[in-house]
């Protein structure tokens, strides 16, 4: 589903990731971890073709992001690390709009947003605009967004955080459902329990280059991925 | 600790100026030095100007009969409610909208230094905006009537007073819209309303200003008289000017005064409205049927939502929206008045009079620069064009048809208004028809390349990339300057053509740059769009 293949990005001098490659399969929930600043954010932001990259290539479902960027995006969704919206559209305008680029029919929008807006307990406040909303909201709103044109991939980056327990807990509960339909998640976070539990596989970047990556099992073994990601950081 | 957060001001205002934020790094000291001279140029040049002229107008008419002080409280009078005007919305966004507000007072700062540090802000703004007026008033008044050390002093605190006023009365204004503010629900289009009531009584005034001032002149001892036994206040403040110790110390004790107060009413108020959540009742959500809109319709509609959700948008750069309407119809009434005037003056060229019509339409429609600013206007959410399915085209294509739309259907309405009252033969009508339309949709994707071209993207306060950015000021400048060019051509060269072809000729290079651009901007301007 999605393959990444040496990726390299600069910035001026620096080099915030360093020849790095992954392949998630469908079905997976694959996750993202590395101290602040170690190129999570903008690995993602390259997969997702925000950003443009000095080397290497990354594939979604088999369209290159850099020669067929709009093929790429239609398959994919992104929620960023802080969900600056729309702030001058109410919450159902902005689901709206997102509908209108990816060209979903009336009726299967409506069904999606009822159903999505009601799980995470949003509906209510679909008619505000999206400058009342709390990060929380936003967040959800962002997630509601996501799942909106049913994406093959969906890329996340720290999506945990603002999100209350309950939220939490559901859209643990819609990744996984997600990766069951044959979906595929990529997604970043600093709480290693969530990884833990939640993921399939595990990535782990250091300044900017991969230093392992595999199942869960075979990245941490017998211990607790805290103790493993505690271990590859201090070396 | 009030440096501190004026650097941080500053450094905001005038990123732009000194950071290239397409190539990421600092600009060169010659282009720094280039931009300053660049704007500064423009604000003395134009504005500046034109006070010079009224300046010189008035103070040789009033010095003559011995009324400079009314010459002081005219011009001050002016430079008063253009500052006020000018920053009363600069003030409320600034003190009570900025972004950073809930940051700030995070922070172990005092919120007076908060407050200061904004006041500073809109006070220079407003200075800037009064200066225009104010500093070729005490410059015409000291060559015409001679310099002396009381008038240097009392002029220079007549410059003080005014443009604390200038302040006060911004700061009064901008409290009263924060307080209204945070009760309405439409205060989009109510703070257009009101402030389209106050640029209507501005041109109102400055219609009539010529007959005014020739009236004032001839009856100057009259006027003066109902002025000194009716309100002395004013007498005395315009006696500033001349160097009346007293007056000054007066008003200045008077002003300060005044700043305490609102500085006062400031302090209290501040925390209070600047973390406001506003207390209007909440929106219900009622599930309806939408009609599915194509991609491009959505990002249009997008934009268009953008333009009318602020006041301050529509306000700096839609006004043409209503201006060009309301001169089809002022030309429909007094057109005829006006044509014959105008041929009466410049009868030696034939067809000048068309084509200085042309290029005031097209003057009128430089007041929409809507498309300028809207790639900055993108801020923190520009990850959502960048990660959707759409091309980096459209939404620039988008960002064009706003104002392509907004400006080229009142264009439509205000050529034909004139087109039919303009006694000229068929060839001009057409052009009169066709070029400023044509124009239009030139100035309209040139404005948009030129916010590709310069964005501003990390803002604090919207009013930033609104009004204070090199894109902004380069679409409303370069528009007033190509105006300028093309119509003073005509009388240079372009009356050998006559007006029909000349007009033909500036349309077809109208149109081929309008073409060209939407080249670069389909093209190299949508790759540095992608690459924000």
């Amino acid at each position: 589903m999605l393959k990444i293949e040496h990726l390299t990005k600069r910035y001026g001098k620096k080099t915030a990731v360093d020849d790095l490659s992954l392949h998630i399969q469908p079905g997976e929930i694959y996750g993202f971890i590395g101290h602040n600043g170690a190129g999570k954010t903008t690995t993602l932001k390259s997969v997702v073709g925000i950003l443009q990259f000095d080397a290497g290539q990354i594939f979604i479902d088999g369209d290159s992001i850099r020669d067929n960027p709009l093929e790429c995006k239609r398959k994919l969704a992104y929620i960023p690390d802080n969900p600056d919206l729309y702030d001058y559209m109410s919450g159902v305008k902005f689901l709206h709009f997102i509908a209108d680029v990816y060209g979903i029919p009336t009726a299967v929008r409506q069904e999606r947003i009822q159903k999505y807006a009601e799980l995470l307990e949003l509906t209510g406040d679909l008619g505000q605009p999206i400058s009342a909303y709390s990060h929380g909201m936003k967040q959800k709103l962002a997630v509601i967004a996501a799942w909106l044109h049913a994406p093959k991939l969906i890329v996340m980056d720290e999506p945990f955080v603002g999100l209350d327990p309950k939220a939490s807990h559901l859209l643990k509960e819609m990744m996984r459902e997600h990766c069951d339909n044959g979906g595929a998640i990529f997604f970043s976070t600093h709480v290693l329990e969530v990884a833990e539990k939640l993921c399939d596989k595990v990535a782990i970047i250091k300044q900017g280059r991969l230093i392992k990556a595999g199942t869960m099992e075979e990245v941490k073994g017998d211990d607790s991925l805290e103790e493993v990601f505690l271990e590859l950081e201090a070396e | 600790m009030l440096w501190l957060l004026l650097k941080k001001q500053f450094t905001e205002v005038f990123r732009s100026y000194f950071f290239d934020a397409k190539k990421n790094r600092m600009r060169s000291k010659g282009a720094i030095v280039a931009w300053f001279i660049f704007f500064f140029a423009i604000i003395v040049g134009m504005l500046g100007g034109m006070f010079t002229v009224l300046s010189v107008t008035l103070s040789l008419g009033l010095s003559e009969v011995g009324m400079n002080w009314l010459y002081f409280l005219l011009l001050c009078g002016i430079a008063i409610v253009l500052g006020a005007f000018g920053s009363v919305f600069n003030t409320f966004s600034g003190l009570y909208c900025a972004k950073d507000n809930d940051l700030l007072l995070s922070l172990p700062i005092p919120v007076r230094t908060i407050i200061a540090s904004r006041l500073l802000n809109v006070y220079l703004l407003g200075t800037l905006y009064a200066s225009t007026v104010l500093v070729p008033m005490l410059a015409v008044y000291w060559i015409v009537n001679g310099i002396t050390f009381a008038r240097l002093i009392c002029g220079l605190l007549l410059y003080c007073i005014v443009t604390v006023t200038v302040l006060l009365l911004s700061c009064g204004l901008g409290w009263v819209l924060a307080k209204i503010s945070v009760k309405l629900k439409r205060k989009s289009f109510l703070t257009v309303f009101i402030a389209l009531l106050g640029i209507g009584a501005y041109y109102f005034v400055y219609f009539k200003a010529q007959d005014m001032i020739r009236d004032l002149i001839a009856n100057a001892e009259q006027y003066g008289a109902s002025i000194k036994s009716g309100a002395y206040a004013l007498y005395l403040f315009g006696r500033i000017g001349e160097g009346d110790w007293l007056a000054a110390a007066i008003f200045t004790a008077a002003a300060a005064l005044l700043t305490a107060l609102i500085w006062i009413l400031l302090s209290r108020s501040f925390l209070g409205i600047a973390t406001a959540s506003g207390t209007v009742d909440k929106v219900r959500y009622v599930e309806r049927r939408v009609k599915r809109k194509g991609v491009f319709a959505a990002i249009l509609g997008k934009e268009f939502g953008r333009f009318t959700s602020s006041p301050n948008y529509m306000l700096n750069c839609g006004l043409g929206v209503l201006l060009l309407p309301a001169a089809g119809v002022a030309f429909l009434i007094m057109g005829r008045t006006v044509f014959e005037a105008l041929n009466g003056a410049l009868a030696v060229i034939p067809g000048s009079v068309t084509v200085l019509l042309c290029f005031a339409l097209c003057l009128l429609s430089s007041m929409n620069d809507m498309a300028s600013p809207s790639v900055s206007l993108e801020g923190k959410s520009l990850w959502i064009p960048q990660s959707l399915p759409v091309a980096a085209k459209t939404v620039l294509r988008a960002k064009a048809s706003v104002q392509l739309l907004l400006t080229c259907v009142p264009m439509l309405f205000a050529s034909v208004c004139v087109a039919i009252v303009l006694p000229v033969s068929i060839p001009e009508k057409l052009a009169v028809l066709v070029t400023p339309v044509v124009y239009a949709a030139f100035s309209a994707i040139a404005a948009t390349a030129v916010g590709v071209k310069m964005p501003m993207l990390n803002w604090t306060n919207e009013l930033y990339p609104i009004k204070q950015s090199g894109a902004v000021a380069i679409a409303l400048f370069g528009s007033w300057l190509l105006c300028a060019v093309f119509g003073g051509l005509y009388f240079l060269v372009g009356f050998l053509l006559g007006a029909p072809l000349y007009l033909l000729v500036c349309t077809v290079l109208f149109g081929t740059a309008a073409l060209l651009l939407l080249r670069w901007l389909d093209t190299k301007g949508a790759r540095i769009f992608a690459a924000l």
